[in-house]
């Protein structure tokens, strides 16, 4: 299908070039990585920008390192290199798992982790994961840089705390000090390509303490306070698993969509809490199911 | 076919082949087609070369679902450079169809669904067409549409064809103008007071059907050339060659176009599935290439409009009531379905009809009442897909026996074998029932999920289902439906045929070949067969209806017949040896009464053979052949359906699964699908079991995941698969077990009968049936997803 909507491309070959397009040209830029969301979005006329300005060239914005307890995650970085890593597949394996499960081969082979939070639908698999990891997006533009808290760069539904001359340059996750473990549970239609209906990521601790996110469960991806502070302290008992379960429910608000009912998006959103928490407890103790098994739902 | 009876009673004196003679039919010889697609030297119609004149279409959508035409203005995109012509209904006031002239070219006063072509711009490229597209401005007024046939029927509904009296139709089709009902099937047979009399337990529900897509991997495409001399040549992505020539001049004959004139090359297709049958898009691209002249013009399909333009799967409401006795015997059956058949219905009425005839299933039903009603409504067009109806009434139907059996409790299978068809059977209509092997069936699928055996999950959240249905599919086609066959020598002793039937990846091809094989003894890696060409090839109405093995295969047959006849013949008249005395072995003419007698095909069947006296004899040794079906008729009792004999046989079966189920997210895995189907013959028994395995996965694919979402403007709401689900590698089930059942159908090619659509059809209520076994809760609407299965065992808890 072509697309029709006439628009400029740059292809800036360094830092500075593609700065002063994004302070130039503001809201009528486009950044062009992966183009997964964008390509599509032209095709279908919904994004009309005056220039796609194609940020491949800007070396800095590659490079996936660990760099001392912080995991650097480039701008280019797509969500096929992280699975690729045996840096992510071990230091972080829930990263690893939720990579898995965003979209097909094809396009993990194109769409980068920072295209996803910045496309920021509310479905976003790395999000959640990124939240348990209290990740920080670092952004830049002319006037300067600035690191934002991953709590703090959501607004909405495709909305960012990105401002219009700004571009992300890369994210980090700092690696938590205490044993931990994870999981990232995701319901889908199938086991197929699919976007999440809701997606739940956990993190526990050996101290019995928890961090617990969600995606698709509401307008945006977020922590579960609430629900992390009844666990925190406890071992997953059955009534503290069902009191969570409960509790969990007041701290999202899925809607209904062609995709999924609300009324089934509330009844797995208790399942995939405690199932996420039984295996994030399982593979702690060393047993469970492998990192990117069995987390479909 | 003298040979039928010959099968089904071998005498042991003659020489004619018996099943265990054959050499080739029956052996899985590959594919004949199978290196030229492995290796890319296939075409689809979107990789042929035209050249720089080629010129793109784009269509310009009606976004209402019910609206009149106000005023169209094209001068905008006119103006824009690059466009050559913008074409509308003004230039085409005729109206076609295949079974019922309800459609225009271009909607020309109404518009009755979202998407429907009001006009088309022609450019030079795609871009600029579709530019010019966006430029051409329609006025309309908006009317009240009707999506839901049962709402369609009522007093105050909007007639969405107010002109229904005035069209042409099929004679065996009952519309009811000022109605929205556009054919109504009525099959009448007994006594249906009297059965539900006699019935122990009498039990009703309704069951619901959603649209469905066919999902084939490739759109649809067609370029058409109408040169200077008046000639039209259409390359299509085609199931219906010939139909669609013949559909084509319906529109075109005003411009004194004759079928002469038309000439539709098919070129392989990426995919049917009933959805290139007919005509949909194609008479676009017929309607521009006569626009203009001169020019090659291109229409290819996206993916959204490969969802909302062309056939869908209809949806049905069916009302079931059934009364049995305490033994299991069914006494009475009142199955009344209210089909969604959409804007037009010049295909799908006869889909509606083909369930109206056949709802029993394949159950003996002394009191039967059928009412199938194709309703129009403001949604896409409906048509043929794979099942053509059978999916659609065996849900309802399936899943209602499973669970009157459980309410008289009897085993459901127990149940099915007590009231299997068999032959000899008086069929709905009234004709009796062929030969099959329905009970074989059951029994060996039976066995393969180990029925009776109640299993345990090895995971505690997991339960486990079992679920044994039965089916059976006749080919719903006009009963002079045609197929014939040309078959050529070449003078190395090689063959090529002329077929139009189309090789759908069903492995028509290899068949065929298999078929002249088996008749001539020259080796199948000798013998080609070719993709359809009008001009070229002989008729065959359409691949459609699982005919074609049975049909085209019969065509090929006779038309080695008669190759070989000629054979014989000639090397009578030359050798004067008796004709009775000669056979064929291993490409050679050999005679009973002279064992010494060799003469290779080579040697003679281009150049003859050389008489004493050094002159030649013979030529060219070619075979053409036909087949129709000279049984069948259409014409029965408008009120009882009784009197015709409108279907030619039908093919039976029954399917298993084993299934695991989730009991709080309701996610299912299929552990094990057995699927036992008697295709009277196994002409190539891999490529039976690829249709079985198949079909299979495509009907699970309807009932787990898939179906058409449309939104209160009748805009539908998943065109494209982030949203229309069909299933990957992921989702296959563990086990599938194709199992081929034999009993053979007397006038099919070496006992041949149909089996394409068939594997599809069970899969629906298998898996309803398996749920209900598993968790004890009934879904009685398609598809039985995950989300319906979990929120069912929640409310039942509560």
């Amino acid at each position: 299908m072509p697309i029709t909507t006439e628009f400029e491309y740059i292809k800036p070959k360094d830092m500075d070039e593609a700065l002063h397009v994004f302070s130039l040209y503001r809201e009528k830029a486009k950044a062009l990585a992966g183009g997964t969301d964008l390509v599509v979005q032209l095709k279908e006329n919904i994004a009309k920008p005056e220039i796609v300005v194609d940020i491949k060239n800007l070396e800095e914005l590659r490079g996936l390192t660990l760099d001392g307890n912080k995991l650097k995650i480039g701008a280019l970085v797509t969500f096929a290199d992280l699975i690729e890593s045996d840096l992510v597949k071990t230091r972080y394996p829930l990263l690893w798992e939720a990579s898995l499960t965003v979209a097909s081969t094809g396009v993990r082979n194109r769409a980068t982790v920072a295209g996803n939070i910045c496309s920021a639908v509310p479905s976003a698999d790395s999000a959640p994961v990124l939240a348990v990891y209290d990740a920080v997006v670092l952004v830049r533009a002319i006037r300067g840089e600035r690191a934002v808290s991953i709590h703090n760069w959501f607004a909405g539904p495709k909305k960012t705390a990105l401002a219009a001359d700004e571009i992300v340059t890369g994210l980090e996750l700092p690696l938590p000090e205490k044993k931990h473990a994870g999981c990232y549970m995701k319901l889908c239609r199938y086991e197929g390509e699919d976007l999440a209906q809701g997606g739940i990521a956990v993190l526990a601790f050996a101290d019995n303490t928890y961090r617990v996110a969600t995606c698709a469960l509401g307008p945006k991806p977020a922590r579960c306070p609430k629900t992390e502070r009844l666990l925190n302290g406890n071992k997953l008992s059955a009534p503290v698993l069902g009191k969570a379960r409960k509790l969990i429910l007041s701290e999202i608000s899925p809607i209904a969509d062609i995709r999924s009912s609300k009324e089934y998006r509330l009844h797995m959103a208790e399942i995939m809490l405690e199932r996420a928490l039984e295996i994030a407890l399982a593979r702690l103790s060393g047993k469970g199911p492998c990192y990117g098994e069995n987390n479909i739902v | 076919m003298n040979l039928q009876k010959i099968i089904s009673k071998p005498k042991k004196t003659t020489k004619v082949k018996t099943q265990d003679d054959l050499l080739v039919v029956g052996t899985s010889v590959p594919r004949v087609d199978g290196w030229e697609k492995i290796k890319g030297a296939a075409k689809y119609t979107d990789d042929l070369e035209f050249g720089p004149g080629l010129l793109y279409a784009a269509i310009v959508e009606s976004p209402f679902a019910h609206a009149r035409i106000k005023s169209i203005d094209t001068s905008k995109a006119e103006k824009l450079p690059g466009v050559v012509k913008v074409v509308t209904g003004d230039n085409f006031k005729h109206k076609f169809g295949l079974y019922m002239t309800d459609r225009y070219v271009f909607a020309t006063d109404t518009v009755r669904f979202v998407g429907e072509q009001v006009a088309a711009v022609v450019a030079t490229d795609p871009k600029v067409a579709l530019r010019g597209a966006a430029l051409v401005e329609v006025k309309y007024e908006e009317l009240t549409p009707v999506f839901d046939p049962v709402k369609a029927l009522e007093k105050n509904a909007p007639i969405i064809h107010p002109d229904l009296e005035n069209y042409r139709h099929v004679p065996w089709f009952f519309p009811k103008p000022n109605t929205n009902i556009a054919h109504w099937r009525k099959t009448r047979k007994g006594d249906l007071a009297k059965g539900f009399k006699e019935a122990d337990l009498v039990m009703e529900d309704t069951y619901y059907v959603p649209r469905y897509a066919h999902c084939a991997i490739e759109p649809h495409c067609v370029i058409g050339l109408y040169d200077e001399s008046g000639r039209l040549t259409m390359w299509t992505s085609s199931q219906s060659p010939f139909t669609q020539r013949n559909v084509f001049v319906q529109v075109l004959e005003p411009m004194g176009i004759s079928h002469k004139d038309v000439r539709v090359i098919s070129t392989y297709i990426g995919g049917g599935f009933g959805g290139k049958a007919g005509v949909s898009m194609e008479i676009i691209g017929a309607a521009l290439a006569v626009s203009v002249q001169g020019r090659p013009v291109k229409v290819l399909w996206n993916r959204a409009q490969e969802f909302y333009n062309t056939y869908q799967r209809q949806g049905v409401t069916a009302k079931i009531k059934m009364g049995v006795k305490k033994d299991g015997r069914i006494t009475a059956l009142d199955f009344e379905m209210c089909w969604d058949a959409g804007a037009y219905v010049e295909y799908g009425a006869n889909v509606v009809n083909a369930a109206g005839l056949s709802a029993s299933g394949p159950y003996k039903v002394d009191n039967l009442k059928i009412d199938s009603m194709c309703i129009y409504t403001n949604l896409p067009p409906g048509g043929p897909y794979r099942g053509f109806g059978y999916s659609e009434f065996l849900f309802g139907l399936e899943s209602h026996i499973t669970r009157v059996a459980g309410k008289l409790g009897m085993d459901p299978v127990a149940f099915r074998k007590k009231n299997a068809i068999k032959e000899g059977d008086t069929l709905p209509y009234g004709a009796p029932m062929n030969p099959n092997g329905i009970k074989e069936a059951i029994e060996k699928v039976e066995k393969e999920i180990k029925w009776g055996v109640k299993e345990e999950s090895k995971d505690p959240k997991k339960a486990i289902g079992k679920a044994l249905v039965c089916f059976w599919k006749s080919p719903a086609m006009p009963p002079n439906a045609a197929s014939s066959a040309f078959l050529k020598f070449n003078e190395d002793g090689s063959i090529n045929i002329l077929v139009s039937g189309m090789e759908i990846g069903q492995g028509l091809m290899t068949v065929m070949a298999q078929i002249a094989s088996e008749v001539l003894t020259v080796p199948v890696s000798k013998i080609r067969v070719e993709t359809p060409d009008t001009d070229r090839n002989p008729y065959e109405w359409q691949t459609v209806g699982s005919h074609v093995t049975w049909g085209c295969g019969n065509a090929v047959k006779s038309a080695a017949m008669e190759a070989r006849e000629k054979i014989f013949d000639l090397v009578q008249r030359v050798h004067c040896l008796d004709k009775s005395t000669l056979y064929l072995k291993n490409e050679t003419v050999r005679c009973h009464t002279r064992p010494d007698f060799e003469l290779r095909l080579r040697d003679f069947v281009i150049n003859g053979i050389q008489a004493e006296d050094h002159t030649f004899k013979g030529g060219p040794i070619m075979g053409s052949g036909m087949f129709m079906p000279e049984f069948a008729s259409a014409i029965g009792d408008p009120e009882t359906g009784q009197g015709g004999h409108p279907n030619v046989h039908y093919t039976t079966g029954s399917a298993g699964v084993i299934l695991e189920v989730d009991r709080e997210t309701g996610k299912m895995k299929i552990k094990k699908a057995a699927l036992a189907v008697d295709c009277g013959k196994a002409i190539n028994p891999d490529l039976v079991k690829g249709q079985i395995v198949g079909g299979l996965l495509q009907g699970f694919a309807t009932v787990l995941y898939e179906d058409m979402r449309f939104g209160e403007t009748g805009r539908l709401l998943n065109a494209n698969f982030s949203d229309y689900k069909i299933p990957t590698a992921k989702d296959m089930p563990d086990v599938v077990v194709p199992i081929i059942i034999e009993v053979a159908q007397p006038d099919g090619p070496y006992g041949a009968r149909g089996v394409g659509e068939h594997t599809m059809i069970p899969a629906a209520p298998l898996i309803a049936n398996a749920v209900e076994d598993a968790l004890g809760v009934r879904i009685k609407s398609m598809p039985v997803t995950k989300e319906k299965v979990a929120l069912a065992v929640a409310a039942a808890k509560k």
